[in-house]
């Protein structure tokens, strides 16, 4: 029996494969069509301090080997997540952890986040989204080394949870970025978000998406997502999650080798929901035709 | 929990037709699906992690027809991913989720009137699988209109399917009445509107419905990804009746049948 278990923020993951955030809701939505409580965990759709309609339509679009959106943070606001969405995961995810995504506009906005949820149970951390591409200001902290270490450092005296910080990947050096999180007390890194993108409609002579731009997600960022981790993995000591174009257990150990001990799945999920449990099933037959025995054996072994 | 449960099937194409200009019909198995679909629902079709190339993600379309274990889908060829769909062999095989969304709301109407616009034929067709119909003996009318006679689906065959006698609009006057479909829009006796078709006829639709104070629901169209209300990609404009309030609600599971005075257009 090959053991696909990691070790991560102090708990066991009992798998790798988790769902990313904006792409599984707040994990009810999948309930009835898999076992959610069987993956590695779930990341939240962004909770903000108040909630948020979002952008106007036409919010995605199909782009080659992926998609675009401008979803623009709707959600459900704090309180509303605490009332509507926090019981579910509570009361029907037992092995599965969940990490709440964040977002806001200032440091109070993610610390209100924050405080608002500690006491709660029903989660295991945070993942701190600084870099949405999809709101005005959204990769402020993303992009920025000193609004960056200040944030992660309040964050870090609001909380005792797991605090992972989600990555832009549109910066120069993104390894410096995941050091400055390392530096002010951050317990793992995500990376990426999505590419900063457009479509136009040359009829129209309009941009597709009604926010004008939008994030790049799916297949078609995954060797920018691989990249990523290595450049992360290879900079810092935190765990990191690996994410971007994921759609089977050859793109997650792909993620592993390259240095991630967990990973997201995102817009594959759309394809098909089956992707996550498809890709755990996928893990335990590449490891017993490669003689693996513990998946966590492969994490960063790349031979480079 | 949702009200109904979702299914995720590959599914086997068993027929396949061309049926008019850049349209075709479908026929899928996928048995689990066919018992449950109700008209103004709709499936979510692709590839999977299979085969996908374009389309990558999959496409929604309306379910048009129960047949025994099939599903019929009338898909009209628009870009890349229905051009895909369109020219699928039988025994190829698509990935289905569904069935997805609201359904048409009969309520107590007697009189139906249904304006179909393109391929928002496609839900009317289902219309024999109504359970609330059948019971109730309304009276349904069925309007279609096209741009031109060789993009009109096949009469008889509509007939066949629903067991209405379609009352044919081209824009261009090459077979029925000539005009728009909402030209012919008598609402005298009818009780509930029900249309499904491209957004300007939906709007003259709507605005003619609620000027004569007859209810009124459209089933609408947005890009879709998942389907099934986690992606929050299908956002359309609408009011709550209730508080007047503006915001947005999902075509996919809000939708996408919607009664008129919710849209804000
Ligand atoms: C609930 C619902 C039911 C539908 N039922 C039918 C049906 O029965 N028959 C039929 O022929 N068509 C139907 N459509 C429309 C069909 O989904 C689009 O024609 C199709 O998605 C276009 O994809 P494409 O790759 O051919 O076009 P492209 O323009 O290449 O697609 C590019 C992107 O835009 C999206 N897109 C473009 N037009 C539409 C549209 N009108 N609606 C939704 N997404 C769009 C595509 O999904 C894709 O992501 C339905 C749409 C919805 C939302
Ligand atoms: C529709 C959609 C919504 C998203 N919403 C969020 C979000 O709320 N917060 C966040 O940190 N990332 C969000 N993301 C980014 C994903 O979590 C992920 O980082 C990105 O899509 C790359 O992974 P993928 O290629 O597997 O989708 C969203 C992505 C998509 C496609
Ligand atoms: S298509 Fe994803 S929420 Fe409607």
């Amino acid at each position: 029996m090959v053991d696909l278990s990691m070790d991560v923020f102090g708990v066991e993951f009992q798998n790798p494969v988790m769902l990313a955030s904006g792409t599984c809701g707040y994990g009810e939505e999948y309930a009835d069509l898999i076992a959610v409580d069987e993956l590695g965990g779930i990341v939240t759709k962004a909770v903000t301090p108040e909630a948020r309609a979002g952008n106007p339509p036409v919010r995605i679009t199909e782009t080659p080997g992926g998609m675009i959106n401008a979803i623009g943070l709707a959600n459900v606001g704090l309180e509303g997540f605490k009332r509507e969405k926090l019981p579910w995961l509570r009361d029907n995810l037992r092995r599965a952890h969940v990490l709440v995504n964040v977002a806001g506009w200032s440091v109070d906005d993610f610390v209100k986040v924050v405080a608002g949820l500690d006491e709660q149970d029903g989660f295991l951390g945070y993942e701190i989204n600084v870099s949405c591409p999809n709101v005005e200001g959204g990769t402020m902290f993303g992009t920025d080394e000193l609004a960056l270490a200040q944030l992660v450092g309040a964050l870090r005296a609001a909380t005792q949870r797991p605090l992972v910080i989600k990555l832009t990947p549109n910066v120069a050096d993104i390894g410096l970025f995941a050091q400055i999180c390392e530096d002010n007390g951050a317990d793992g890194l995500s990376a990426i978000n999505t590419f900063p993108g457009m479509v136009i409609d040359v009829e129209a002579r309009r941009p597709v998406i009604g926010n004008v731009t939008g994030g790049i997600s799916g297949p078609a960022i995954r060797p920018m997502g691989v990249y990523a981790t290595w450049k992360v993995a290879s900079r810092v000591e935190l765990p990191v999650i690996g994410i971007g174009g994921i759609c089977n257990a050859r793109d997650t150990l792909e993620y592993i080798l390259a240095g991630a001990a967990l990973v997201q799945i995102g817009t594959a999920m759309f394809v098909d929901p089956y992707t996550a449990p498809e890709t755990i099933e996928g893990l335990r037959e590449i490891c017993a035709r490669q003689g693996v025995d513990k998946l966590a054996h492969l994490v960063g072994a790349l031979e480079a | 929990m949702r009200a109904q449960q979702i299914f995720r099937a590959w599914s086997p194409v068993r027929a396949r037709q061309q049926v008019a200009e850049d349209t075709y019909w479908l026929e899928l198995e996928a048995a689990e699906i066919a018992a449950a679909a109700a008209p103004g629902q709709f499936v979510m079709v692709g590839f999977g992690m299979r085969g996908w190339g374009v389309p990558f993600l999959p496409r929604p379309n309306s379910v048009a027809a129960v047949l025994g274990e099939r599903i019929g889908l009338l898909i009209r060829v628009f870009g890349g991913g229905s051009r895909r769909l369109a020219g699928l062999r039988p025994e190829d095989e698509v990935l289905l989720l569904g069935p997805l969304g609201t359904r048409f709301q009969l309520g107590g109407a007697k009189a139906v009137l249904c304006v179909a616009g393109g391929v928002g034929l496609a839900p009317f067709l289902l219309l024999p699988r109504w359970e609330p119909l059948k019971r109730s003996g309304a009276e349904v009318r069925l309007l279609y209109g096209e741009r031109g006679a060789a993009a009109v689906f096949d009469p008889d065959k509509i007939r066949e399917l629903t067991g209405l006698d379609p009352e044919i609009w081209t824009e261009d006057g090459s077979l029925g009445r000539q005009g728009r479909v909402t030209a012919g829009l008598d609402l005298k006796g009818v009780d509930l509107v029900l249309a499904c078709g491209p957004p300007p006829m939906l709007k003259a639709v709507r605005a003619l419905a609620l000027e004569a104070g007859v209810p009124c629901q459209l089933a609408v169209e947005e890009h879709m990804a998942c389907g099934v209300g986690t992606c929050i990609g299908c956002a359309i404009e609408t009011v709550d009746p209730e508080t007047g309030e503006a915001g947005y609600s999902l075509v996919c599971s809000d939708g996408p049948v919607f009664a008129a005075e919710r849209l804000r257009w």
